[in-house]
């Protein structure tokens, strides 16, 4: 077979999938906590910046590139679980104030990572260099961060299907008072909820890292993403995030790669309002499943 | 109306003040320095984009982040403009117009698709947000000479120079640029003038209508109102005094960069109205001027601190002091001089002693004749479940009719189809011979329908007085008029002497009458009402019977209930749902006979009961 003829094609459609798989690797922790727990975390820029710095530290330490994402996703979910227990349990049920306390927390860790790290970028070399498509070069990296997309969704899936933990979050979800009344503890649920979410924040920020420069506002540059990604999608934690992914980051794509990537912006923009003004609940809003 | 006059003082009071500042404040222009001149100016500048975020968020609870966005877009709009114009004008004025022109259509485009598409509360703060970075996004990434708009270049993250400061003068001549001093003078009149408008706007029916959809934003729509559009309103001015914001600020610094779009500034304007207290317009102004001075009094110290410091007042502010600085330091002044604290309101100790008719004759006009309410062949699927099935009902004479049927019947299901807040499946809902499957809830009402959903929903940070007020008000479009059929409601329903208590501190029962009579002020042909009496003590559900009836005397009232010890003292034709179908019509003491309907409500026979 031919490649030339067809290495535009596969290359708009690699990275096409790369947009997506970006989407859904800086959206999915906050999607499970929103999904889960109904709390905005403001803060979700930051997790996944915190994420990218504790893989940079531990590669700069000499530990091995896969080995530091690792560590990071732990390190960040400790960290959310620190961040429960002082801030967030005091604002369930005030979304508006749980939102405003996070916003809060996250120029708090933005400015504490510039006096720590300084505001310059620092990056990680790119690891598994790059493969030829025809007239194009695509970075073998790209593969590991869209298949790592299809992983994340698949442990999200297994965590809320398969494990005790899973089920008894999705039963307080849906019925707190019932939950309790069985002897699940929410208070325990929601801790766990919040650290898993911001340990998939983490890993989101690891997998960033090689891909972009490392710098204390990073945050900001994937949050108003990750948020369209999120309420676009709605409720359903893995199909509502899956199907808004494709949907904004294809078109964010095709646009872009039509124009220029500053046209490609604006659409994603545009479609997801003009999209809420018509599945004001999301795309999965109107679907009965729950994940 | 002692009520009326009171507003009346304390919007004199406000009036007053407000002049008196900005007099202050211009009279200050001619002795102080040129840096001071500067300073003061941008307190005035941030005063207004803090004051757009109390009218939004403080007074009609739209939760809107995005006011830095309008800010940073007529900040660009008055540069783009300025630039463009200036040769030819020699002035700046008409930019500044052009700007909050800009300003407010993109709200109301933002609006738009928010409130027509009814997202929830979470969702108008994180798409105002997220618009907000996306514009930080997409203005940085305009560098380069291929990104100008006329004569103005845009100049992406490094921002847009050469703005033109506010300049008057005649086409053709020179143009003059105010000097600082000048530029005070004009900026805090034009801060004078928006708070004075903001103050009027608030004091009217405007205002009482905005507090009524901050503190209950369904009941606002059940009174008729179209809380939709009022909601797109009210985030266009906002969004039109933010953008006069942003357009000053342009023509202060001359400049105008994404950053105004980033998240920390976006924080700021909210830190000031937590600061100054959400509600209070006075409180953005000292917000700004508080915070502001703490950031330059840190950034002497140690600039680098202040993004951190900001974000410990904001989880401080959230966690300590829900309401704002300012109106936790006023209450704290305000008990030290007031010894006595008003009685505490315990209306839930009360107990009815009035006699039982005491629900003589109707307050108002009896509603239009001919309240016909058809359903013809009504279906409601979700998913795969069918809830109501092929429903042909019709409700065409005056009087009670009580819907009943064990749970999972559908009748919730079915009075949620009448209400609008569902759409069935197929089938279709008529009202006077007209149909309305498809209407909005507030059209509905403004047909003559009147609609109390089970849970009380009344607005329980208003006084009695103004709850029912606002309900006659949404009918009659007339203030007075309306205090006046307030009163003689409040009157009927024995609740006159609460009319100046908070309406949260009703009791359970007195709340369910209050939400009846605000229905009734509305003056419906038809009455809708889901399980008034859930809740109720027995001797409060018996008046409510009377209440009831007395309702059917002039109007056809729809009870939706489950209590069967109610619907025997109302002793009324009564429909029973089964299946989400009709399975039987007649009176409670036929109903008896029929040996089927004591399968259903027993669970007996093979049917099993969901």
């Amino acid at each position: 077979m031919d490649w030339s003829q067809f290495d535009w094609l596969i290359n708009l459609a690699l990275s096409m999938q790369l947009s997506i798989a970006v989407l859904v690797i800086v959206s999915i922790g906050l999607a499970v906590v929103f999904g889960m727990m109904g709390i905005i975390n403001l803060a979700h820029g930051e997790f996944l910046m915190l994420g990218a710095y504790a893989t940079l530290a531990c590669v700069r330490a000499g530990i091995n590139l896969w080995l530091s994402m690792g560590i990071a996703a732990f390190v960040v979910g400790i960290f959310g679980l620190v961040v429960e227990q002082l801030l967030i349990r005091h604002l369930y049920g005030r979304l508006a104030d749980s939102m405003l306390a996070t916003w809060g927390l996250s120029l708090i860790m933005a400015q504490v990572m510039v006096l720590i790290f300084g505001p310059s970028t620092q990056g990680i070399a790119t690891p598994l260099g790059s493969i030829n498509i025809g007239a194009y070069s695509v970075s073998g990296y790209s593969f590991v961060l869209i298949a790592a997309a299809v992983v994340l969704l698949a442990i999200v899936y297994w965590v809320f299907t398969r494990t005790p933990y899973g089920v008894m979050a999705r039963a307080a979800m849906q019925m707190p008072g019932m939950a309790a009344a069985v002897g699940i503890n929410p208070k325990l649920i929601n801790a766990g909820t919040f650290a898993f979410g911001a340990a998939l924040a983490g890993v989101g920020g690891a997998l960033l890292a090689p891909l972009v420069g490392v710098m204390p506002s990073m945050g900001q540059a994937y949050i108003a993403r990750a948020f369209m990604t999120v309420i676009v999608g709605g409720p359903g934690v893995i199909s509502g995030t899956a199907s808004s992914a494709v949907l904004l980051g294809g078109m964010e794509n095709v646009v872009s790669y039509l124009s220029t990537p500053f046209f490609g912006q604006g659409a994603l923009l545009v479609l997801a309002i003009v999209l809420l003004r018509v599945l004001p609940t999301g795309i999965s809003g109107r679907w009965q499943r729950q994940l | 109306m002692m009520n009326k006059n009171k507003s009346r003082q304390r919007f004199a009071v406000e009036a007053m003040g407000t002049v008196a500042v900005t007099a202050a404040i211009a009279g200050l222009a001619a002795v102080i320095s040129e840096f001071q001149s500067i300073q003061i100016t941008s307190w005035a500048i941030y005063g207004l984009l803090a004051l757009s975020l109390v009218l939004v968020w403080g007074h009609a609870g739209i939760f809107s982040f995005g006011q830095g966005a309008f800010f940073g877009i007529g900040g660009y709009a008055y540069g783009v403009a300025a630039i463009n114009l200036i040769g030819a004008t020699s002035e700046t004025f008409s930019a500044v117009v052009i700007a909050v022109a800009v300003a407010a259509i993109a709200a109301a485009f933002l609006g738009y698709f928010m409130f027509y598409g009814k997202v929830g509360d979470v969702y108008v703060g994180i798409i105002t947000l997220a618009t907000t970075l996306v514009l930080f996004t997409f203005m940085s990434s305009t560098a380069g000479p291929q990104y100008h708009i006329g004569e103005a270049l845009l100049g992406g993250y490094n921002g847009m120079t050469g703005v033109p400061p506010l300049s008057y003068g005649t086409p053709g001549e020179e143009s003059n640029a105010f000097s600082p001093g000048a530029l005070l003078v004009f900026t805090a009149t034009l801060a004078g003038l928006v708070t004075l408008g903001i103050y009027g706007l608030l004091r009217g029916s405007f205002g009482r209508v905005l507090a009524g959809l901050r503190e209950n934003e369904l009941r606002t729509q059940l009174l008729g109102y179209d809380i939709r559009f009022r909601k797109l309103v009210v985030f266009a001015i906002g969004g039109a005094i933010a953008g006069l914001a942003g357009a000053l600020y342009a023509a202060w610094a001359m400049f105008i960069s994404p950053g105004v779009f980033g998240l920390q500034q976006a924080a700021l304007v909210v830190i000031w109205v937590l600061v100054g207290g959400r509600t209070s317009v006075a409180g953005a102004f000292v917000g700004v001027v508080l915070v502001d001075g703490l950031a330059s009094f840190l950034g002497g110290s140690g600039g680098n601190a202040t993004p951190i410091i900001l974000g410990a007042v904001l989880i401080g502010v959230v966690l300590l002091l829900p309401q704002g600085l300012v109106p936790a330091i006023q209450a704290g002044v305000g008990r030290l001089f007031k010894e006595t604290k008003e009685d505490k309101v315990t209306a839930a100790a009360e107990t009815v002693t009035e006699e039982s008719s005491r629900y003589a004759g109707l307050p108002v006009p009896a509603g239009r004749e001919g309240g016909v309410l058809e359903v013809v062949d009504l279906h409601k699927r979700f998913g795969g479940v069918t809830a109501v099935e092929k429903v042909t009902l019709s409700f065409t004479e005056k009087g009670v009719h009580c819907l009943i049927g064990p749970n999972g019947a559908g009748k919730s299901t079915f009075f949620n189809l009448l209400v609008g807040r569902y759409w069935p499946t197929a089938g279709t809902v008529m009202f006077a011979g007209k149909p309305i499957t498809r209407a909005e809830a507030h059209e509905r009402v403004r047909r003559g329908l009147g609609i109390k959903l089970q849970v009380a929903s009344i607005f329980t940070g208003l006084t009695t007085f103004e709850n029912v007020w606002l309900a006659a008000f949404g009918k009659l479009h007339d203030s007075a008029a309306a205090t006046g059929r307030a009163n003689k409601i409040l009157d009927w329903l024995g609740l006159t002497d609460r009319a100046r208590h908070q309406a949260g501190a009703l009791s359970h029962g007195q709340k369910q009458w209050l939400e009846m009579g605000m229905v009734l002020a509305s003056e419906p042909s038809v009455i809708l009402l889901d399980e008034p009496t859930a809740g109720m003590t027995r001797e409060e559900t018996l008046l409510t019977a009377e209440l009831i009836k007395e309702l059917g005397k002039s109007v056809n009232v729809i009870v939706v209930e489950h209590d069967m010890e109610f619907v025997r003292h109302l002793d009324v034709p009564v429909t029973v749902f089964h299946q989400g179908n009709v399975f039987a019509q007649g009176s409670l003491d036929e109903l008896r006979q029929d040996e089927r309907i004591l399968d259903i409500y027993l669970g007996r026979g093979g049917k099993a009961v969901a």
